[in-house]
């Protein structure tokens, strides 16, 4: 497993993060080095989760990518372009584990806001709003308040708004990490299905292994203090994932290996020993 | 629905009869001249002069103003009371204005809110019954019809508790949501009147409600500081009259609470037109 370096990134690139390191409150004593020369390249129809203890930075690796915060040092590139600017030209869409819904909005409203951001007319915008309802099979609840909708419905809905505006890439940050687990993998499967159909680069953070596993063909293992890449994962579970591969040999397997990965990474000075199975 | 609101009348007039019923009781029980403890009057006279009967206050309502006029007293006051409504909505509404766009300048530029605040707060402990002779005047060069500064001294009491509650209410977005509208690298003025504003509604609200009532109770102190002929002047030219005609001040008084009461119940209509797609809880 190696990380592909940035000398082989090409401009088709979805993603490209490029000897990134993040220092929080640098100079002060409550100093913190949130990330350490990372090095990522995620290409176009990658679905990648991003997984690891708490503290090693993984949200802050999602943050810079979404250009919500800059590096301390490196640079970040998306679609080929700075991360900044891909962000006012909003080529990414961006779901949490809150629903970060307006309550004072009616559902379809919801979806329809980063349209309306971007300018777009009120008819268009309606249109979009209930392709996007259809597409998370929402339709009937375009006209009620997010506080009528569940859990799992309101994240559905914040999903129809990430991807309203088609952005070829959505970045996810645990977005079902308060979601039961029946609910949870129920999403999973929906959130595979959007995907596919939308042709959606995903860059998912998440500290649940099995969910990791399911969702992605890559998963970037990382470490704490300070935040690294330890290890990158290749997952082929195929296209055709039900709720059958969650019991499949292959699926534990690699469970196996991403949990061992975690391990390694938390305690590098011990031997490793791993066996992949 | 209906039953809530019938329920709700009912005990609207029971609480007022009980008020009537404790007034009565008191003129019985009570001492003629007042109670004195350690040279201190601490309660009220209960004399008819003092304290007139809740029915003759009901029967003045009825009698004209002065003697030999055929307008009954009721309707005088309404009409007192109708200009003092209308000074106090537009003090009311010059003061939400006022306030909520202080609040967001306070918000937008941080050394502003430092710089302010304090002169916000110190604005309230002024007090208006010296003021509002300096604001009549300072009126009175710019030749502004009178009304217009009693309206102006309402707004000033008025826009404080809306200032402070957009205040609060426009830090009130969620974190997520403000970081959702970062990454649509949505402007600081986009930001706000489609995140932060609708945000701060459930704060601005109770903030109206006392800056309904503080309004009423600056154009009411106003007028008589100013003798603009509202219902505050009107209970002032009644009292005097009192040793003559004691319950005659009462219909002024009646006449404010009414007043009082619809500036509310223009606020509660405000707050059910602004809160009608919220969540129960924060009703």
């Amino acid at each position: 497993m190696s990380v592909r370096g940035s000398t082989q990134s090409v401009a088709s690139d979805a993603v490209v993060v490029d000897r990134v390191s993040m220092i929080f409150n640098e100079g002060k004593s409550n100093e913190v080095e949130a990330l350490c020369d990372v090095e990522l390249v995620i290409c176009p129809g990658d679905f990648v989760s991003l997984i690891g203890p708490s503290g090693c930075g993984k949200s802050t690796l999602l943050r810079l990518i979404a250009s919500l915060i800059s590096p301390t040092s490196g640079s970040v590139l998306v679609n080929g372009k700075s991360a900044s600017q891909a962000r006012v030209e909003q080529d990414y869409g961006m779901a949490f584990q809150q629903s970060g819904l307006f309550e004072w909005r009616t559902v379809e409203k919801n979806i329809e806001l980063p349209l309306e951001l971007k300018g777009w007319s009120k008819s268009r915008r309606r249109q979009r709003a209930t392709e996007m309802l259809e597409l998370v099979q929402l339709s009937d609840f375009g006209s009620h308040m997010p506080w009528e909708l569940s859990g799992g419905m309101q994240q559905r809905v914040a999903i129809a708004r990430s991807l309203a505006a088609h952005p070829p890439l959505l970045l996810m940050d645990e977005p079902f990490g308060a979601l039961d687990e029946m609910t949870r993998e129920h999403m999973q499967a929906e959130l595979l299905r959007i995907c596919a159909a939308s042709e959606t680069t995903v860059v998912f953070v998440t500290h649940s292994i099995p969910e990791a596993v399911y969702l992605s063909n890559r998963v970037v293992v990382m470490s704490a203090r300070p935040g690294r890449i330890t290890e990158i994962i290749d997952v082929d579970l195929g296209a055709d994932r039900d709720e059958d591969t969650r019991e499949e040999a292959t699926f534990y397997g690699k469970i196996t290996e991403v949990r061992e990965a975690l391990r390694g990474a938390e305690t590098t000075d011990e031997p490793r020993g791993i066996e992949d199975r | 629905m209906i039953l809530r609101g019938v329920r709700r009348v009912a005990l609207f007039f029971l609480a007022l009869a009980l008020v009537a019923a404790v007034w009565e009781f008191y003129i019985v029980v009570g001492p003629e001249k007042g109670g004195e403890v350690f040279g201190m009057r601490v309660l009220p006279r209960a004399s008819g002069r003092a304290m007139p009967h809740t029915w003759e206050m009901g029967q003045r309502l009825f009698d004209p103003e002065v003697r030999g006029q055929d307008r009954p007293i009721w309707l005088a006051v309404l009409g007192y009371s109708w200009y003092t409504f209308r000074m106090a909505l537009a003090g009311f509404a010059i003061g939400c204005v006022f306030g909520m766009a202080l609040a967001v300048v306070m918000t937008r530029f941080r050394v502003v809110e430092r710089g302010l605040l304090p002169y916000v707060i110190a604005s309230q402990t002024v007090p208006l019954i010296a003021l509002a002779p300096q604001v009549a005047a300072l009126g009175g060069n710019w030749d502004l019809p009178k009304w217009t500064w009693v309206a102006a001294l309402g707004a000033f009491l008025a826009f404080f508790p809306v200032s402070i509650a957009t205040l609060k209410g426009l830090s009130a977005a969620p974190a997520a949501s403000l970081e959702l509208m970062d990454s649509y690298a949505a402007s600081w003025s986009t930001t706000l009147w489609k995140l932060r504003f609708p945000a701060a509604v459930p704060y601005i609200v109770p903030g109206m409600k006392l800056a309904a009532t503080a309004a009423v109770i600056g154009v009411i102190v106003s007028e008589i500081s100013t003798g603009v002929r509202g219902v505050g002047f009107a209970a002032l030219t009644y009292a005097q009259k009192a040793t003559s005609d004691p319950a005659q001040v009462y219909t002024a008084v009646f006449g404010a609470a009414l007043l009082g009461l619809s500036m509310f119940g223009l606020v509660v209509a405000i707050e059910v037109f602004a809160m009608r797609n919220r969540p129960a809880e924060a009703n």
